[in-house]
């Protein structure tokens, strides 16, 4: 089993969720297994305006622990965070992170995930 | 709303914004629409063709995807039916032309975006050349294609150099990698498929900054 902890930066409370990672994709949205497929498969809303194909920054999350057990993330993604709203060394793109083993991980959504208008 | 069929698998949705809509956006951006698919709400990402200055219409282009969900269901709309999206969205975005030769590339559908971000490139510019290097399969593919000509004609720093069918990528290597070694230009690519990150690699390999280009991969 795979163990997610999710923080809110807007205060909300914290949410734990553990899944088998072997069931992903867990809906429709994002790569499979992706921390986006993970939290919308479990109720937990993460912006995604693009429909999850690495367009936009707005599933944009801060990873506090585990992010050695996501997938390296691509040229394509790093171009996007360099526009994210505070950005963070462990910023990743929710759509794009895939989960590639059963592990403990910690997540921020950041407060804002606002566009660029 | 008003739709229109550019070409046989292609249309065009002229959207109007409510009254006292407060939209504004930057050339380049896109909604984010909220199709009733299968008795839930998918999410789908349609780029503004039209100009800021249209507001408060707007217009996205798109064309039909084999088994694709969001594209058939706007396929069946029509005059008076609502869309529901949030917006704009999006970073690859040309709010003022660079200090710089400006390139845009653009494949298929996807001059979307390319269309007011170009716009916006000749009304900014200060006298730099603004060129679009735009590929289809055939003549009836090129979207805006006499708004693009009109624009060259009127814009003597503008070229406007449709490709038909040929090899995108080896086009813009012999034009901007081997034809000569001036690497101050900026690029704005969009297209569809694996294309957008050859031209990626092809012009940041070359020498290019990796900030002069920008690109949007549909």
């Amino acid at each position: 089993m795979t163990k997610l902890r999710v923080l809110f930066e807007n205060g909300s409370p914290e949410r734990v969720i553990e899944f088998d990672l072997s069931r992903a994709p867990f809906q429709h949205d994002g790569r499979p297994a992706s921390l986006l497929d993970v939290l919308l498969g479990h109720g937990i809303h993460l912006e995604h305006a693009c429909g999850g194909n690495c367009a936009c920054t707005t599933c944009h999350v801060i990873v506090q622990g585990g992010l050695g057990n996501l997938s390296e993330a691509e040229e394509n993604e790093l171009d996007l965070l360099d526009k994210a709203p505070g950005l963070k060394p462990t910023s990743r793109l929710g759509c794009q992170a895939v989960i590639e083993d059963d592990c403990e991980l910690t997540i921020v959504i950041p407060r804002f995930t606002i566009n660029a208008a | 709303m008003r739709v229109v069929d550019v070409a046989p698998d292609t249309r065009t949705l002229h959207l109007r914004l409510p009254p006292d809509t407060h939209f504004r956006f930057t050339p380049g951006q896109f909604v984010s629409c909220l199709l009733p698919v299968g008795g839930s709400d998918i999410v789908r990402a349609y780029t503004i063709a039209s100009h800021p200055e249209d507001v408060p219409a707007i217009e996205i282009v798109w064309n039909l995807v084999p088994n694709g969900q969001g594209s058939h269901y706007l396929f069946g709309l029509g005059i008076g039916d609502t869309l529901r999206f949030t917006g704009p969205w999006g970073t690859f975005t040309l709010d003022q032309a660079p200090a710089a030769e400006c390139v845009f590339i653009a494949d298929g559908t996807a001059v979307a975006p390319i269309r007011p971000m170009l716009r916006r490139a000749l009304d900014t510019g200060s006298g730099h050349a603004v060129r679009l290097h735009y590929a289809a399969p055939r003549a009836a593919g090129l979207l805006y294609d006499a708004e693009f000509r009109a624009d060259a004609a009127t814009h003597p720093r503008f070229t406007y150099e449709p490709l038909l069918g040929g090899d995108l990528l080896a086009h813009i290597e012999r034009r901007y990698v081997a034809g000569d070694d001036d690497r101050t230009r900026h690029f704005y690519v969009c297209g569809v498929g694996a294309i957008v990150h050859r031209l990626r690699d092809l012009l940041r390999g070359a020498g290019y900054a990796r900030r002069a280009v920008q690109y949007e991969k549909w």
